[in-house]
């Protein structure tokens, strides 16, 4: 079981103080809220730059309308709200009046998968990833660490056209140190093995290099890999990375239709098929709960990640044999 | 504001050339919306014909106006009067809907002088409000942006996100324009789903409203004219325009079968010649007469 123990801050608070670095940096920055800017952490930003703040109240079909508006202006806008409104209350604005023209809104979606709160299915976004990956034109992003979050939003920034990004209310400890660079459709591989690959994404890269150790002290060599960039994703490193382990399971901080599992496996599927296992949430909304006891509720613990590893590799030794 | 007998004379040129090229477009591609382009056409040649200001030779020029087409099915109208002002040569007209050329609803891609891209109703206000936000940011007081809508369309709720905010933001330096043309695609306006009081829907939203007939060209200059100088209470402008679905062909005429329905050529050519003697112009049939239709038709609006 995962214990939360970390002193770090929190994605989101991370998610804060980058904006804050970002606006002093670029003024064409302007942040849209939908009356959540203190949930998202976006104070700071608000208190800085009150000229470059804009409040829509609570209409998130218009925050993305306005968005597409301001980046035909010119200006780089952030239309933030929770990943549940943006990608379903107004997934046609992003659609149509943002993907489909490529211009240039960064999209934060915050709340993401199963640490939100207490607030239950409605609240609790799980389909965001495969949402946002299914539209033309975008680029989708889940930080696996604070400093891997920085990175990313400075690339989006950097990048034109349309990003979605995960904001996720949750702390992990840092994974990468200074220097630390994200590229779109780069993984990055945090721990070298030869028995498995674990290809994590957001929050989930952390539970798999727990599992990675738990799998270690059954002499079990896991290369643990982590696939922030979801879309475009690093066809090259899955397909070596399974071509050395010979086997894979996915973790995602989502549900397994559409998402990072998908993508792996898609991947894997026309290049090099190998025994994949996929985990995240299946097929279910994510009610209320405490944030630990629903990772558990819903399988994705990093003892979940080590068993589903297990019988991805024993897998993968019946169908040597059977080649044999 | 009166118009003068010439500009009279011009803009009555360009609706008649709007309407003739929507035809043709869309018996060519054998795919569009004739009632929707043909309600609007006076709006359109008075805003490119008269009151907009733009540079074919230079269509992103900071200064200009801006045009948001949120009833983004009209785009064979606006297709045309772009055509027609120079934006793109005519002859482009005939790839609508292919690949490659103008895209079925308006797409920025598609030609210069497209602001942005729809389809989905509902959504251009927003679109409009956020570049009216852009403007402001800019400290350009000389540009303005303009968001035609379809009366139907004010049934999604996005409208009213939007219109909440244009008057929240006092933005005044933005013309919603409503064409209230009473058909929508399966029935008419009050029995699908009313929009009235419509003028006092806008002003409770805190919008001034001029409400006038859409084919009225001096109306709809005044119109126009006045949007641009009642703006001194800081509020955006609605022109609620009553105009007639398919205006100018009989057959058409506040008929929503014709709201999506691409006509056979020779159709076509009848229902040009007549929009011809309707307008008295000499009688020009349809272009491509002797072209057999080789693509499937579309009779969505059946």
């Amino acid at each position: 079981m995962a214990e939360n123990k970390t002193s770090t801050p929190e994605l989101r608070d991370a998610f804060g103080k980058t904006l804050l670095e970002l606006g002093q940096e670029n003024n064409k920055i302007v942040f849209l809220d939908a009356d959540l800017h203190t949930s998202t952490k976006a104070t700071g930003f608000k208190q800085t730059f009150p000229d470059r703040f804009v409040q829509v109240g609570i209409a998130e079909q218009n925050l993305f309308g306005i968005a597409a508006g301001l980046a035909f202006e010119g200006f780089i806008p952030f239309p933030s709200t929770f990943a549940a409104f943006a990608s379903r209350r107004a997934l046609d604005q992003i659609a149509i009046s943002i993907c489909f023209p490529k211009i240039n809104v960064k999209i934060p979606g915050s709340y993401c998968g199963i640490p939100t709160s207490r607030a239950g299915g409605s609240h609790n976004c799980i389909e965001d990833l495969a949402v946002m990956r299914a539209l033309p034109n975008m680029k989708v992003a889940d930080p696996g660490s604070n400093e891997d979050l920085r990175q990313i939003m400075r690339t989006a920034v950097a990048t034109p056209g349309p990003v979605y990004f995960r904001v996720t209310r949750y702390a992990v400890p840092e994974l990468f140190g200074p220097g630390h660079q994200f590229e779109w459709g780069k993984g990055v591989v945090l721990r070298p093995g030869s028995d498995v690959t674990l290809f994590g994404t957001g929050v989930m890269t952390h539970f798999c290099l727990e599992a990675a150790g738990i799998l270690a002290e059954q002499a079990i060599q896991a290369e643990v890999v982590h696939l922030a960039s979801v879309k475009p994703i690093d066809s090259e490193l899955i397909v070596q990375s399974a071509q050395k382990t010979g086997c894979a399971v996915t973790a995602e901080n989502a549900t397994i239709y559409g998402g990072l599992g998908d993508a792996v496996s898609q991947v894997l599927a026309e290049a090099h098929p190998v025994p994949v296992y996929r985990i995240g949430v299946r097929d279910q909304f994510v009610e209320s709960g405490g944030i630990e006891e629903l990772f558990a509720l819903h399988q994705m613990t990093p003892q979940d990640i080590a068993k589903a590893a297990l019988e991805v590799i024993r897998k993968k030794a019946r169908s040597e044999q059977e080649a044999i | 504001m009166q118009l003068t007998t010439d500009e009279l004379r011009h803009l009555q040129d360009m609706a008649y050339q709007i309407r003739r090229l929507s035809l043709e477009m869309i018996t060519y591609s054998q795919w569009g919306h004739i009632g929707g382009a043909f309600s609007m056409a006076e709006l359109l040649a008075v805003l490119y014909g008269k009151d907009m200001k733009l540079d074919p030779k230079q269509p992103l020029l900071e200064s200009r106006d801006r045009l948001i087409l949120s009833k983004a099915h009209g785009s064979p109208a606006l297709y045309a009067v772009l055509a027609l002002k120079g934006f793109m040569p005519v002859e482009k007209i005939y790839q609508y809907c292919e690949i490659g050329g103008l895209e079925g609803h308006t797409h920025i891609e598609s030609a210069p002088g497209i602001e942005a891209t729809g389809g989905p109703l509902g959504m251009g206000l927003s679109v409009a409000v956020g570049m009216a936000m852009g403007l402001r940011r800019k400290e350009n007081p000389r540009s303005r942006v303009f968001c035609i809508l379809g009366d139907g369309e004010c049934n999604e709720g996005n409208v009213w996100e939007a219109a909440m905010s244009a008057a929240h933001y006092h933005l005044d330096n933005l013309i919603a324009i409503v064409d209230y043309n009473k058909a929508m695609a399966k029935g008419f306006v009050w029995d699908l789903m009313g929009i009235e009081p419509f003028a006092d829907k806008w002003k409770a939203f805190g919008w001034n409203v001029l409400e006038i007939d859409g084919h009225d060209l001096q109306a709809v200059a005044s119109a126009l004219h006045t949007a641009r100088w009642v703006k001194a209470n800081g509020s955006p402008v609605v022109i609620i325009a009553h105009t007639v679905k398919g205006k100018g062909i009989e057959q058409a005429e506040f008929n929503y079968k014709w709201h999506t329905h691409a006509p056979d050529p020779e159709t076509a050519d009848a229902m040009l010649r007549e929009v011809a003697r309707n307008y008295g112009y000499p009688e020009e049939g349809y272009s491509k007469l002797e072209k057999a239709i080789e693509k499937e038709t579309f009779y969505g609006g059946e």
